[in-house]
């Protein structure tokens, strides 16, 4: 049993932590709110000098060849950051290439990937449909080496910056069997509309309309109507990803709020004294604990290649709820303060509240957890 | 980062598991009834039987009777035993006041009783709380006044558990009144079977007969069983029950485990106004959270074993591992009540009768949990003063 990161995992928590802390202030990060591209290349270029957009990606492809749980590490200190842009939603775009992508596909696209040059993102949910893959509407028609794509996705985070598009699409083969598909399309395809929404989080999520839209054969990820077992289990692994960000931020909460209680003086005392306060401040950390465990437990499973299906689904219904109820101690215990649009709290809070969402919330995910307890 | 246990440990989780189905746990008299937080009943001869197996001791030094094991083998072997209902609840406070022994004792203490316990020939009970000294242990009114070589002790304890069944209790007594409150008070190993002890058990509302009020009258106590230095008792108690809190609360995931697969195979067969309760979403959700929870409870409990293996303080670990484990349990009985209906209010032959009375037992029983052992609040005020370093009030 070992709970500890490696050293070499420190050491790159602590120098995201310091880059993070310098290169991404919180008054970076409101502007990249207001901003409607959402991150500067600048900054982009410099986590590209860093490695990290090939940290995941093996060497024989021009990344780092690191390890899912270094990928964990890192997401961990973005998630305190609070770091704008679309290094997560790329990750998974690049997890998906990387598992299901050919040859030919990984060659050309992870180079580009690792060196910053390509964005990609995931497409799943519809307005109708969250992550239920089973439940997809988008449909891909063959006609000849071509596939029509038609369908709407929402909550396609970064869509508007990416050059590529993983769309989940249901299809059909010559028998008539029916699966989903993924396609790699280009963000610039004719008949594609992106629309960036307007979100609570001021993250970038948007709406992307295909209408007809032609793909090549060649652009499918891994075997075509078989992609339904694949996504789910990308969804999975994205899931834990997105609790190591969620981990990240909702330790920032917490140190946040405890430098504050012990510095707000009311009653001539300062309120972190206060028993109400502390007890607020307790259960923010006995929530914390149960993420931080449940989260690398299911990361280091994922990390070894066992089956991690059940874990991913429990710290993801852990994460959603419990980061929720940290962020709301949080607010009750800064006061009026917190209440405010240019405190730093709510960009933490507001953020809680899509990750909730991402990659399937706490009901979602308990849904799944009831049938692997035999019910 | 590595969530396996290691080769010795799974050796020795697979020789318990042998000899729990060798030996099923279940047909070992129990004294006190499992109370369904991981520890199981109090049972003397199951108890007997693991201290022949030498796990009562498994990381107590090899010259005191122990294994000379380490602790997360200790925690690996009551996991174990936690999964098949075995009742190690007979030998819980042995565990923290031979913890105060290995630490705090003389030489002469630990031949004396170390051995001993872990034979199971003597079982233990402590004594902290009083009527005036709840979660304020600093108010104990007990006295302990020298003479010659003796101690003798005047005042009430009362919740210690076991103490009817018990040979041996640990008991904290007031030896200098002058000094600040919390400088003089001392622990005493005290034989419950000596003239003026007077133990009576009190009946808890879900009807069990676990606890006890204990009144000493002018009982006399030799000196060689002080623990540790006079006026140092509150160090040393409140280490103990840095142990006992983890060690008292860390077989919750286990324990409960297959509470909640009983629960599973009860909805699975079940129907009611009309519906197979399996098919019923609310159902499903609030099983699935409390599935959610004992996992998420399990890795908050291995993380504080690693600590303790390591030989790392445990001092705000251990309230998130109690505060945890307690209202979890809490939470459970009522799922379990919710789903099994209204006819958990009766006692019956039915199919289902045993896990009803299971669960309605539960139900009031773990409402004294977040109380013993330091109440929830006392925890979080610990989790806030020494976790996250605030002010104290």
């Amino acid at each position: 049993m070992d709970f500890s990161f490696t050293e070499e995992q420190e050491m790159l928590r602590k120098i995201a932590r310091d880059f993070l802390a310098t290169e991404c202030p919180r008054d970076s990060v409101r502007e990249m709110i207001k901003d409607e591209k959402g991150y500067t290349a600048e900054l982009w270029k410099k986590m590209a000098e860093l490695g990290w957009m090939g940290l995941i990606i093996p060497e024989e492809y021009g990344g780092i060849g690191g390890s899912f749980l270094d990928i964990v590490a890192l997401v961990e200190e973005m998630g305190r950051a609070c770091l704008p842009g679309p290094f997560f939603s790329s990750l998974i775009g690049t997890l998906a290439i990387l598992e299901a992508g050919n040859e030919q596909q990984k060659k050309e696209l992870l180079p580009k990937i690792a060196q910053g040059e390509l964005i990609s993102t995931l497409a799943v949910s519809e307005p109708d449909v969250g992550y239920e893959v089973d439940a997809l509407q988008c449909q891909a028609v063959a006609e000849g080496k071509e596939y029509i794509i038609d369908g709407t996705k929402l909550f396609v985070e970064n869509a508007h910056v990416a050059d590529l598009i993983v769309c989940a699409s249901r299809s059909k083969d010559s028998t008539g069997h029916e699966g989903v598909t993924l396609f790699l399309t280009e963000a610039k395809s004719p008949n594609l509309t992106c629309t960036l929404l307007e979100t609570i989080a001021g993250d970038k999520q948007c709406q992307v309309i295909f209408k007809g839209v032609r793909v090549p054969e060649s652009s499918i990820l891994g075997q075509p109507h078989r992609g339904g077992e694949y996504l789910k289990r990308l969804l999975q692994v994205a899931a834990v990803a997105k609790c190591a960000e969620m981990l990240g931020g909702a330790q920032q909460v917490i140190d946040m709020t405890v430098d504050f209680v012990k510095e707000r003086v009311q009653f001539d005392h300062p309120i972190g004294s206060l028993q109400a306060i502390q007890h607020h401040c307790a259960n923010m950390m006995i929530d914390l604990e149960g993420i931080r465990y449940i989260t690398y437990l299911a990361a280091w499973k994922v990390n070894e290649g066992l089956p991690f299906g059940k874990e991913a689904a429990i710290a993801k219904a852990w994460a959603s709820e419990a980061y929720r109820r940290i962020s709301d101690l949080a607010h009750q215990s800064h006061g009026a303060i917190g209440f405010c649009e240019d405190h730093d709290l709510p960009l933490y809070s507001k953020r809680a509240k899509a990750s909730e969402f991402a990659f399937g919330d706490a009901q979602f995910q308990r849904r799944f957890v009831a049938q692997e307890i035999g019910l | 980062m590595d969530f396996r246990f290691s080769e010795q440990e799974e050796k020795l989780r697979e020789e318990v598991c042998q000899f729990c189905h060798e030996e099923p746990p279940e047909n070992f008299p129990c004294e006190i009834e499992d109370e369904g937080y991981g520890f199981g009943g109090w049972s003397r001869a199951f108890t007997r039987r693991l201290g022949e197996k030498g796990w009562l001791a498994i990381a107590w030094p090899k010259e005191y009777g122990g294994l000379g094991r380490s602790i997360m083998e200790r925690f690996v072997a009551a996991e174990e035993l936690a999964y098949h209902r075995a009742p190690q609840y007979g030998h819980l406070f042995g565990d923290a006041v031979g913890a105060g022994i290995v630490r705090y004792g003389t030489e002469e203490q630990k031949k004396d009783f170390l051995p001993k316990m872990a034979r199971a020939e003597i079982l233990w009970s402590t004594g902290l709380s009083e009527p005036g000294a709840g979660s304020d242990l600093l108010n104990t009114a007990t006295r302990a006044v020298k003479d010659d070589n003796d101690y003798i002790l005047n005042g009430q304890k009362i919740w210690p558990t076991g103490a009817h069944l018990a040979e041996w209790c640990l008991i904290l007594a007031r030896t200098d009144p002058e000094a600040p409150k919390s400088r003089g008070l001392s622990t005493f190993l005290v034989d419950v079977r000596s003239p003026g002890v007077t133990v009576n058990p009190i009946i808890d509302m879900s009807g069990a007969e676990s606890f006890n009020e204990i009144f000493l009258e002018d009982v006399r106590v030799p000196k060689s069983c002080l623990l540790g230095e006079e006026n140092r008792g509150l160090p040393l108690v409140f280490e103990c029950l840095e142990g006992d809190r983890f060690w008292g609360r860390c077989l919750r995931h286990a324990g409960s485990k297959k509470d909640l697969e009983e629960l599973v195979e009860y909805v699975n067969q079940s129907k009611y106004d009309g519906q197979n309760l399996k098919e019923n979403q609310v159902i499903r959700d609030m099983l699935a959270e409390i599935a959610v929870e004992l996992e998420v409870c399990r890795m908050i409990n291995y993380k504080a074993a690693w600590l303790l293996n390591k030989g790392d303080s445990i001092s705000w670990e251990s309230s998130v591992v109690k505060t945890f484990a307690d209202e979890l349990g809490q939470r459970i009985a009522n799922v379990g009540l919710q789903i099994l209906g209204p006819q958990v209010q009766l006692r019956g032959k039915s199919k289902w009768a045993s896990l009803r009375e299971r669960f309605t037992f539960l139900y009031t029983f773990n409402r004294g949990l977040t109380l013993a052992g330091g109440t929830s609040e006392i925890q979080r005020t610990t989790i806030a003063l020494r976790g996250l370093g605030l002010p104290r009030s």
